[in-house]
């Protein structure tokens, strides 16, 4: 509910009162949504967004629109472009739905994936590089690690977002890298994408000790060309980073991050269990929630307003606070606070030049704000043991009691794992909780399956699948781990091989509006040999051949001869005249030294 | 073979004699059949062919490196500049329409005359030639300006000027006028000073004379230490010329044919957040990058960068009372740009990106301007320019939110002044076609031994690297760009300057191709430790007993051989 509300309300902003006059001059907006989450959890959403005319991205005049960022995209001639960058992992069960619906977060490290215009396949592909090595360079990710193994065209899991009226020559890649370790270093190349940099609005929450710290933290960058009914286009950047944030681990000063203890006196126990003494407590759970503040967890103040953001009301309130109007918020005196008639969300206008902060004092709540159950439950783990062979188990649940669920799972697997999908079987738990298999075609009404090459390129998996009301689905399949080349191991071999997240799109959302949920990333144990083995080998097949030669050559060309005549001739070898030279010598120096004495 | 059973084998030692002699028990085993000695003779030799015959190629056919056959000799030839001089005919036509025809023959004859005794640079010198189309000689020159610009592929040399030599009245002594949008120079002289074909050196040819060599003086300085190095070209340059044409050269470019330029707005506050780019580079650039065209290509881009601060290095601005403005030093302003902030990276494709930054000072720190001379700009050696503009203050003390095209002129004007430094066109004359054409001229000359010196480089360096791949492309490559050389300096020979420039390009291109190829620089590299770690453990037990075998059976047939000689 509240994700859906988030989304909506965004939504609407973003058609409603923006479209009007978006298409009249390039213009920039920014919004920050809070929302407390269970768990002593804070969902902070930030979301930019700035339009540029296509005549003057044509043209390379860069006001709002990144120049960097924009010449990359006209150099790999990419219409339309996402890339992600997310660490952790959203806890469905206790935070709900995902915001944006899941559009704009990606799997677990990098993913990208872009239109390109090209007449062929071939062309596209290497627009494609073209465009990964630009954006590795300009967001310091190992984006050009994305080679044809990493690279897939998904056929129905991605609809472009933007209008592309008389382009027919697009080309959908996509590129995921589950192992890039998302970081500062990824953030700064980020703010600077942003018109305000950073330095005004509410791009100056961030921090990367902060923001690298949360529990689950996305960054998006989305370019997309928005056109009206009259054929005017625009360009449209928006990025957005949206992190969960524990409130107890951000409130931690940074000069002194070590939790400790509270004193016995402090602690609530629970006085009715029978140990409860001195010094035994049975902790309580807390009945109020956390107090926090904009600068306690963000460990900076918001510095007034970016100027840019167009002067109409709604812009105004950049900053959306999602808790009940019971409950009591104090800000900043310069800023104003506006109630929103759902009974849950206000939004604060800010004082273009005073710092802004909000203050949520501890209390108790008696309504809570409603989370959003999710639609769908998804969850993929390898089974299976040993170096040989292994499987996958998928499993979706159903929460809804009416309506079952249509989506399409997209696989992207690297050429070293090689899926059987002769094995794709599945069980369904429906009501009763009866375990039953099933045949794969009553839940698959259509597959799209590419199979790798190796070295060339990975498998690629659509699957269209429904899950009926309030019952679970297992898929399984079985695989075959390859063994690499002695080259083709990365240095940390041994940690395993890096299996991209599965992307889930739903399809039967009440509005079509798109819904996206993705899996963690998965660890592939391979076999690993020991990496000192090729001199090893060397050393072996060299000493066995050498034993062999040896044998032959000697045999073909020693002479045989019996045991007393071999010291006889032993005189005539090298050896042996060394040996009688020496003896001679002796007797020779012994002779002279007889004489002297 | 020739050892008969029974006799004591030949190379028995004096001390096997002795042991022979001490243990009488042991004895000598019978001396071995010919057929043995011939078989171990066949063994060991078929042994060594097949290592020397099957072996020894298989291993140098796998391991060698494909060497493409480079024209080593000619490559050094041209970097030590044997093969080719390159010299400057410049063709000027003068057209003297009211002078009868063996006068003007005549002016011709002692103009061209003093010219040659005026100049003293051999390689750099200019041919007159009179026209007769005079009459409208003064519209086609100005087509000429840009069509002779386009002309490379003709085979007459190109035009470089034309002189009207008109006579006017009321004149004590001749004068000229150099006309700002061509290439064209009017003398006008009194009709009194008509030269007579019996005068050796009439005045009017001198004033020509020097009129020309003032015209093409710092051209002929410049080529001149471009071909001559960095030691100073000519005796007769006056010491300031030579300094602000090392100058030039210094700040200059590489030569590049698509320079992107890359105009930004940069300001430390939030305003201005807009200016009239388009139609500021329209007004005030596009007819100058036109004028570049045969030259050049460009493309522009230009973006608004806000909140751009100075980088904590960088020594603040300080108020000068005096002046009443906010200063910064002259030794400071290496560090005004914050490279580690500002995004100023290179635009993507070939050719370097020429940098132009407009910075609008925050109101608390405007106007600012360079201490020493007060100035408002400056150039960054082969990067770009900078430009202050201290616009005026809203009523609020705040900057304007948007710039107008008027308020940007004076900064355009000085970008385009500062691009014409970057890309090294001369200072004078002051005709902007000549002016091109000069830079036409310079820029052959550095392409040309730019070129030559990166093959003088490749054929160094495949010398100097016996173990580097030379792939056929290399070879292609090299071939090109020396047949493109050679037409570059055939071209200049004739006078076709744009001909000679675009052969010189295509050399450039493809030798800097050749130079960096990247097959060449191997992808394995296995170091001589590692090829012994393979190698030894097999050849060192399988060559022992090899090479001992050889050895017994070359002493044996040795051996054989003295005996053989002895019996006879």
């Amino acid at each position: 509910m509240t994700a859906l509300f988030l989304c909506s309300l965004l939504l609407a902003l973003a058609v409603t009162p923006w479209s009007s006059t978006a298409f009249a001059s390039p213009d920039y907006h920014e919004q920050l949504f809070l929302q407390p989450l269970p768990q002593s959890s804070l969902l902070a959403s930030f979301n930019f967004r700035s339009n540029t005319s296509q005549q003057s991205f044509d043209n390379q005049h860069f006001r709002y629109f990144p120049r960097a960022l924009g010449q990359i995209l006209q150099h790999a001639h990419t219409k339309e472009l996402h890339l992600r960058f997310t660490t952790g992992r959203w806890d469905a069960e206790s935070w709900g739905s995902r915001p944006w619906r899941g559009s704009k977060e990606g799997g677990t490290g990098v993913e990208l994936w872009a239109w390109i215009d090209a007449p062929g396949d071939e062309e596209a592909f290497a627009k494609w590089i073209t465009l990964t090595q630009s954006l590795s360079g300009l967001f310091c990710a190992s984006l050009n690690f994305v080679d044809s193994t990493r690279t897939t065209r998904p056929v129905v899991s991605f609809e472009p977002a933007g209008n592309h009226q008389g382009a027919d020559g697009l080309h959908l890649l996509h590129g995921t890298l589950p192992g890039e370790v998302v970081c500062t270093e990824n953030l700064t190349p980020f703010l600077k994408l942003l018109p305000c940099k950073g330095k005004a609005g509410i791009s100056t929450l961030f921090d990367g000790h902060k923001l690298f710290d949360a529990a689950w933290q996305s960054m998006s960058v989305d370019v997309q060309p928005i056109c009206t009914a009259e054929g005017e286009c625009t360009v449209q950047i928006e990025q957005t980073v949206d992190m969960v944030l524990d409130i107890e681990r951000s409130k931690r000063p940074r000069a002194n991050p070590i939790p400790r203890p509270l004193p016995n006196d402090q602690l609530a126990c629970d006085t009715s269990k029978p140990y409860n003494s001195e010094d035994t407590c049975y902790p309580l759970e807390r009945i109020t929630d956390n107090a926090w503040s904009l600068s306690e967890v963000f460990g900076r103040n918001l510095d007034g307003v970016c100027p840019l953001t167009g002067s109409d009301g709604t812009s105004e309130q950049s900053v959306c606070l999602r808790v009940p109007h019971e409950k009591q918020v104090f800000i900043t005196q310069e800023a104003s606070e506006i109630k929103k008639d759902d009974g849950f969300t206000r939004c604060f206008s800010l004082s273009p030049s005073q710092a802004f902060d909000i203050s949520v004092p501890e209390q108790t709540v008696t309504t809570p704000v409603p989370i959003e159950e999710p639609i769908l439950n998804a969850e993929r783990t390898i089974v299976g043991h040993g170096q040989e062979r292994g499987g996958m188990r998928i499993i979706f649940g159903n929460p809804s009691n009416t309506t079952a669920v249509d989506f399409i799972l997209f696989e992207s697997l690297p050429w070293f794992l090689r899926p059987y999908i002769h094995t794709l079987q599945a069980t369904i738990t429906g009501q009763d909780g009866i375990r039953r298999e099933i045949p794969t075609k009553d839940l698959v009404s259509s597959t799209y399956y590419r199979p790798a090459i190796d070295r060339e390129r990975g498998t690629q998996l659509e699957l269209a699948l429904s899950v009926p009301a309030a019952s679970t689905v297992t898929l399984t399949y079985d695989f075959e781990k390859a063994i690499l080349r002695y080259t083709e191991y990365p240095p940390d071999a041994n940690r395993g091989f890096n299996v991209a997240p599965a992307v889930i799109r739903i399809l039967n959302t009440p509005d079509s509006a798109p819904f996206y949920i993705r899996s963690t990333s998965l660890l592939l144990p391979l076999p690993t040999p020991d990496f000192s083995m090729p001199y090893n080998v060397i050393i072996l097949t060299s000493t066995v051949i050498a034993l062999a030669f040896g044998t032959v050559f000697n045999i073909l060309v020693r002479r045989v001869v019996s045991v007393d005549e071999a010291t006889a001739l032993v005189a005539q070898t090298v050896k042996g005249r060394l040996l009688g030279k020496l003896i001679a010598l002796r007797d020779r120096i012994r002779p002279k030294q007889t004489k002297v004495e | 073979m020739t050892v008969k059973p029974g006799d004591p084998v030949s190379p028995l030692t004096p001390a096997s004699d002795a042991s022979k002699s001490h243990t009488t028990r042991t004895r000598v085993p019978p001396p071995e059949t010919p057929e043995a000695v011939q078989t171990r003779f066949r063994v060991i030799a078929a042994f060594w062919a097949v290592i020397i015959f099957l072996g020894f190629p298989i291993w140098w056919q796998t391991t060698s490196i494909y060497r493409a056959h480079l024209p080593i000799q000619e490559m050094v030839d041209w970097a030590d500049g044997k093969t080719c001089r390159p010299v400057y005919p410049l063709e000027i036509h003068v057209a003297a329409p009211l002078l009868q025809s063996p006068e003007s023959q005549h002016l011709l004859r002692t103009t061209q005359h003093t010219l040659d005794d005026l100049n003293e640079f051999a390689a750099h010198h200019l041919r007159l030639k009179l026209t007769n189309d005079t009459s409208d000689s003064a519209a086609r020159v100005v087509e000429d300006s840009t069509s002779t610009l386009r002309n490379t592929a003709g085979e007459t040399p190109d035009v470089v000027l034309t002189v009207r030599v008109l006579p006017e009245e009321g004149l004590a002594t001749p004068r000229s006028e150099l006309l700002a949008h061509t290439t064209q120079l009017d003398v006008f002289y009194p009709p009194s000073q008509i030269p007579s074909p019996s005068t050796s050196n009439p005045p009017l040819s001198v004033f020509i004379a020097q009129e020309l060599q003032r015209l093409y003086g710092e051209e002929k300085a410049t080529i001149a230490h471009i071909l001559s190095g960095e030691s100073a070209g000519l005796d007769s340059t006056s010491p300031q010329l030579t300094e602000s044409i090392s100058r030039r050269l210094r700040r200059s470019m590489k030569y590049a044919e698509t320079y992107h330029l890359s105009f930004s707005l940069f300001t430390p506050g939030s305003v201005p957040s807009s200016w009239d780019i388009e139609a500021a580079v329209q007004e005030y650039l596009s007819p100058l990058l036109d004028a570049f065209e045969p030259i050049s290509n460009f493309t522009i881009d230009t973006q608004v960068q806000l909140y751009a601060t100075f980088s904590p290095m960088t020594p603040a601005p300080i108020y000068d009372e005096t002046e009443a403005a906010w200063t910064l030093k002259k030794e400071d302003l290496s560090a005004f740009i914050n490279a580690a902030e500002w995004p100023l990276n290179p635009s993507i494709g070939n050719g370097p990106t020429l940098n132009f930054i407009l910075y609008v000072p925050d109101p608390s720190q405007s106007p600012m301007v360079v201490k020493e001379n007060r100035a408002s700009s400056w150039i960054v050696p082969q990067w770009g320019g900078v430009f202050l503009l201290n616009p005026p203050l809203e009523k609020d003390q705040s900057n304007p939110a948007h710039l107008s095209q008027d308020s940007l002129q004076s900064a355009f004007m000085t970008f385009s002044h500062q691009l014409l430094t970057l890309l090294g066109t001369p200072s004078t004359p002051a005709s902007l076609p000549l002016r091109l054409q000069t830079l036409i001229r310079v820029r052959a000359a550095t392409l040309l031994l730019s070129a030559s010196s990166t093959m003088g480089s490749l054929a160094r360096l495949t010398e100097s690297l016996p173990s580097i791949p030379i792939p056929a492309n290399v070879a292609s490559s090299v071939s090109t760009t020396l047949s493109h050389l050679s037409a570059t300096c055939s071209h200049l020979r004739d006078g076709r300057f744009n001909a000679a420039l675009a052969s010189a390009r295509v050399a450039e291109n493809e030798a800097e191709r050749s130079f960096f190829e990247k097959t060449m620089v191997g992808q394995v590299y296995f170091p001589d430790e590692h090829k012994v770690a393979v190698y030894l453990p097999l050849l060192g037990p399988i060559g022992v007993p090899l090479i001992v075998g050889l050895m017994k059976e070359v002493k044996r047939l040795l051996a054989e051989w003295k005996a053989k000689r002895a019996a006879a």
